[in-house]
């Protein structure tokens, strides 16, 4: 082929892959929804319909991870409705880049109808409000009704304390054959739910804490974790991670009994064909009762959006009206229980509606690790803790141990906070937070 | 020490027992080493079950060969295939010419300052990229280019040093009797270049063009930071967005990912194979003058 | 006398023109670049905010503070001390074994040769899944043989060792240059040898490797400056996991360059990533001048060569 030929076929194809010019009439607004390959389907349909009808079209960005957001933004060309967890927020709020939804949504209907968490887990030190959570789920322990009625036990209720659990978990783990493989587990909890144990056992925590604490109670649950991992009732963590499989195929699959997983979880439901009921987390005796409702974020306007109305009337139509979460639990008027048992059938009658009553009226909070601190100290904080939570986990390090690390990770907090007032450029209401944060750690209250 | 002398039947029985031995390893390393591949292959053809079977079943009753088209779909692989093509081809057609020029100027013309420039060429080599990543970062952020293909695109026209240094080889070995007959006949350096040399040296042309398709088609790192928008993906990072999406979604899918983990494979192993002697003379070249 | 600069001069034009893309190239993407690097390493940038001049302090943080960073150190050196002495002594193996003059061996180097030049993030896959421990081929050959596996990417101890593994299927390329190198010997040699008493194991050492040395040295310095930037398979396998996982386990797989890649793409901290860009420049830098010096001492050229 002639070099002329080649330089002509590459500037063909070059130009064929820059795409052709938008020349259709109407906003467009670029959404950062989740890589789920099923909700993009839906929502591709489902956003047609919303074009139609009000001449904006929502433009899909399917996002697998949150670094590339800020990328994005630094190179000028953010999209327009994104999702923010409660880590980001704070930060980005206080570099301008997040549109305060009061400047678009003040005097829309909407806001009567929303629960008031649902706008208090958005608002930053600035009084902002900057994410619309669109999503909260509490967690429960679901369990195989065939494995329970087999081992002639009684399915767990509503007021079954920790004890009983771990009765239940002895009398169902059955130990694995010859060759190492096959057996069951009476019961895994994934680590990241271990925060819900801490907070049934009466931890309480300050929402966005600047630094670490572990007290008494928190330990105490850990140790009742490992407990059930030295008794090998549960899988060592690394051991199902090391799977390959997603929890709730092992509940599917029987090789595990009982699992702690979010209520409600789509992915389970449609993973898990065999029968399953689920129950609240157990109670610890002597505590009040007190139940994990998620607040890790919620969706947010970027504040260089061309077409701020238009993004708050996509957000609100994402928010209420596109399928996959809906009935949506931030809504006041939905029958949230109800509507989800008609979306799923098998849920009426598994325990489900329980579940979520009791988390409504015991709200404990968002105790996860990866929501429980401040934006700006979120990351240096897991990147210390997170290293030593997978060694205690793996019981080469001692609870003990892990308790007196914590004022060696506090120290680097507070000087990579005194980093952050000297070298960013912060709006004032943020930068008080900051240096506040820092008197309270140079000078901890009586 | 004196040569032991050895009887014609212990010589072929010493030969046979080497032939065999030597046969008997290449072919059970031959197998380890094809051994991921066909395990590969052999997943991509199970189903949910199958996979997790215990013991796994290397030939599956029913082979699910549309698992292919599944991973395909999974993703818009056709999109990132195109995308990636753009991207190949336009870098293959800059550096072949950037390349043979300056390899052309470090060959054939003798000039002041000629071997300094030639060894600081070669030194750069040494420098691991992401020393002038983060600026060029931050500069390409500036310009606008960030999520568009151009960072990835326009550094190739200024040549880069293995294929420079690999061309230079080449060019020297040309006699200069090709260039002196040209110079009688009154043709300028670039015609000498353009209709002497580069004819000449399409072996070596071929060799580059080669190791800088593989380089580029596979290239991670590149599109990995500077590629945002997901429909302007290539083909490596759409692989990584496929897994991401597979591995956190309620159950795992790993035959659908084995599946398109092979696709990907495919136009590497297509090379390969139609370009195998090629391949290996380039890589020969490389080691030996290094 | 004219005339003779003049000739001169426009061949040092000619050939300055001819070279100019490389030299705009080196200015604008190379030389550039790195004198900005050692500004941008002095300053704390997020890239929205204007950049902050901190003087050495990131350099002093990196050095004395930071135990990530030496962490990332230590894993960068233990993943180069074991993969290369390994990969060259495989790859040399591999080589010897094709040089024998039996028929077919062209096909067993198609073989050996493929891996390598597949791509690295669809490789990175499949040994995810080969590593697996319960369902993985790996530990499925190892059960056969009645050794139980350990956890592997999973496991604190093994993840490294794993990604070594892996890298010895890609030892095709290293393989070739070997293979060249050893066709090179001419057959004398070894006969001369042999006529004066010399078995297999005495040849190799004393003719074999001498004379492959100069392909050794090429193979030990290309591998080290690829090693130490080890990034594609670690990020693939181990680095896209929760915040503060992307390590691997307790990071064990966190190498320097994906410590960098979390420090300047995930917590825009630019400066403090372009620091770490300067150590490991540093890091190959002193491991290619000590292998130069001590090449010297072990590297046999043919005469005239040095």
């Amino acid at each position: 082929m002639r070099p002329a030929h080649l330089v002509l076929l590459i500037g063909a194809i070059a130009s064929a892959g820059c795409g052709g010019e938008d020349t259709r009439g109407g906003v467009e607004i670029e959404y950062n929804c989740p890589a789920n390959a099923l909700e993009i389907q839906t929502l591709q349909k489902e956003t047609a319909e919303f074009a139609a009808e009000s001449g904006i079209r929502i433009r899909l960005n399917p996002f697998s991870g949150q670094d590339k957001l800020y990328a994005m933004m630094a190179a000028g060309k953010a999209p327009d409705i994104f999702y923010t967890s409660s880590t980001m927020r704070d930060q980005l709020a206080a570099e301008g880049l997040l549109l305060d939804l009061r400047t678009v949504g003040r005097g829309d209907s909407l806001i009567g109808r929303l629960w008031p968490e649902a706008i208090d887990n958005g608002l930053s030190a600035d009084s902002g409000w900057y994410s619309l959570g669109n999503w909260e789920f509490t967690c429960g322990v679901y369990y195989r009704k065939d494995i329970f009625r087999e081992a002639g036990l009684a399915p767990p209720d509503t007021s079954w304390t920790w004890e009983t659990m771990v009765a239940d978990a002895r009398a169902l783990t059955v130990p694995p054959g010859p060759g190492g493989t096959g057996g069951r587990y009476g019961i895994f909890i994934a680590s990241h739910f271990v925060e819900t144990l801490e907070l049934m056992n009466g931890a309480r925590f300050p929402r966005e804490s600047p630094v670490l604490s572990i007290p008494p109670e928190s330990a105490e649950a850990y140790r009742r974790y490992i407990a059930l991992i030295s008794e090998g009732l549960m899988p060592d963590i690394l051991r199902v991670q090391a799977l390959g499989m997603q929890p709730a195929q092992l509940l599917d699959n029987g090789r595990v009994a009982m699992l702690v997983e979010a209520v409600p979880d789509q992915s389970l439901f449609d993973a898990v064909s065999k029968p399953w009921g689920v129950a609240p987390i157990p109670r610890f005796r002597g505590k009040p009762p007190s139940y994990f409702r998620s607040a890790s974020g919620g969706l947010s306007i970027s504040a260089s959006t061309k077409h701020p109305r238009e993004a708050w009337e996509a957000l609100k139509w994402i928010v209420t009206r596109a399928s996959t979460y809906q009935p949506t639990p931030v809504l006041r008027d939905v029958d949230f229980a109800g509507g989800w048992e008609r979306r799923y059938t098998q849920l009426a009658g598994s325990g489900f509606r329980e579940v979520w009553d009791l988390s409504t009226r015991y709200p404990g909070g968002d105790p996860r690790y990866f929501v429980r601190f401040s934006s700006w100290t979120s990351g240096l904080i897991l990147g210390r803790l997170q290293p030593l939570l997978d060694q205690v986990w793996a019981r080469t390090l001692s609870v003990d141990s892990l308790v007196a690390a914590v004022p060696a990770i506090n120290r680097d907090v507070a000087r990579e906070l005194d980093e952050i007032a000297r070298t960013r450029t912060l709006t004032p209401p943020f930068r008080r937070k900051i240096e506040q944060a820092l008197r309270e750690i140079h000078a901890p209250p009586i | 020490m004196i040569a032991r002398e050895r009887t014609p039947l212990a010589a072929l029985a010493g030969i046979t027992l080497r032939w065999s031995a030597t046969y008997g390893a290449l072919a059970l390393l031959g197998a380890l080493f094809v051994l991921p591949l066909g395990w590969m292959l052999s997943v991509s053809l199970q189903d949910a079950q199958g996979v997790f079977a215990q013991p796994f079943r290397w030939i599956p009753a029913h082979p699910r060969w549309e698992n292919f088209a599944v991973a395909l779909g999974a993703i818009p692989f056709g999109r990132y295939f195109v995308n990636t093509a753009v991207i190949t081809g336009c870098v293959l057609l800059l550096t072949l010419f950037s390349c043979s020029l300056v390899a052309f100027g470090f060959s054939r013309i003798r000039f002041r300052g000629r071997n300094l420039l030639f060894a600081v060429c070669l030194a750069t080599m040494m420098l691991p990229g992401q020393v002038t990543m983060i600026p060029l970062y931050i500069a390409y952020a500036r310009l606008g280019w960030v999520d568009t293909y151009l960072p990835l695109i326009v550094p190739a026209a200024f040549g880069s040093p293995f294929y420079i240094f690999l061309l230079r080889q080449f060019f020297l070995t040309i006699p200069r009797e090709y260039d002196e007959a040209a110079l009688i006949d009154g043709a300028g350096r670039f015609r000498i270049y353009w209709s002497v040399i580069l004819p000449l040296a399409r072996p070596a042309l071929a060799t580059v063009a080669l190791f800088c398709f593989i380089g580029t088609w596979n290239d991670f790192f590149g599109p990995l930071i500077y590629l945002n928008s997901p429909e302007k993906a290539t083909v490596t990072l759409g692989l990584n967005m496929l897994k991401s999406q597979i591995i956190g979604s309620g159950s795992v899918q790993w035959h659908v990912l084995m599946a398109a983990s092979l696709l990907v494979m495919v136009p590497n192993i297509v090379v390969f194979v139609i370009a195998q002697k090629q391949l290996v003379r380039g890589i020969q070249a490389g080691g030996l003058r290094g | 006398m004219t005339m003779a600069l003049t000739v001169r001069t426009r061949r040092t034009i000619a050939g300055y023109l001819f070279v100019s893309p490389w030299i705009a190239g080196f200015l604008l993407l190379t030389a550039g670049p790195m004198i900005a690097s050692v500004y941008v390493s002095g300053t704390a940038w997020t890239m929205l905010s204007p950049p902050v001049w901190v003087g050495a302090s990131n350099y002093a943080r990196l050095l004395t503070e930071d135990t990530l960073f030496t962490l990332s150190l230590r894993n960068t050196l233990y993943y180069v001390a074991l993969a290369i002495p390994l990969g060259l002594a495989a790859a040399l193996a591999l080589a010897l074994l094709l040089n024998s003059r039996v028929k077919g061996t062209a096909l067993f180097r198609t073989l050996f040769f493929l891996p390598s030049i597949t791509n690295l993030v669809a490789v990175s896959v499949l040994w995810l899944w080969i590593l697996n421990p319960e369902y993985g081929l790996l530990n499925s050959l190892l059960r056969a043989a009645g050794i139980s596996g350990p956890l592997w990417l999973q496991s604190e101890h093994w993840a490294k060792p794993a990604l070594v593994l892996m890298s010895l299927w890609g030892v095709g390329g290293t393989m070739l240059v070997f293979l060249a190198a050893l066709q090179g010997i001419p057959a004398e040699l070894y006969e001369a040898a042999h006529l004066d008493g010399a078995g297999g194991v005495r040849s190799f050492f004393h003719i074999t490797l001498p004379m492959i040395s100069p392909a050794l040295l090429f193979n030990l310095i290309v591998g080290v400056i690829g090693a130490s930037q080890v990034f594609t398979q670690a990020y693939v396998m181990t680095g896209q996991a929760q915040p503060g996982s992307e390590g691997g386990p307790n990071n064990a797989t966190l190498f320097m360059v994906l410590y960098l890649y979390r420090k300047a793409f995930q917590e825009f901290n630019m400066g403090y990533a372009a620091a770490i860009a300067w150590a490991l420049f540093a890091l190959i830098l002193v491991a290619t001048v000590i292998q130069m010096r001590l090449s010297r001492s072990w590297v046999y050229y043919e005469a005239g060569e040095r």
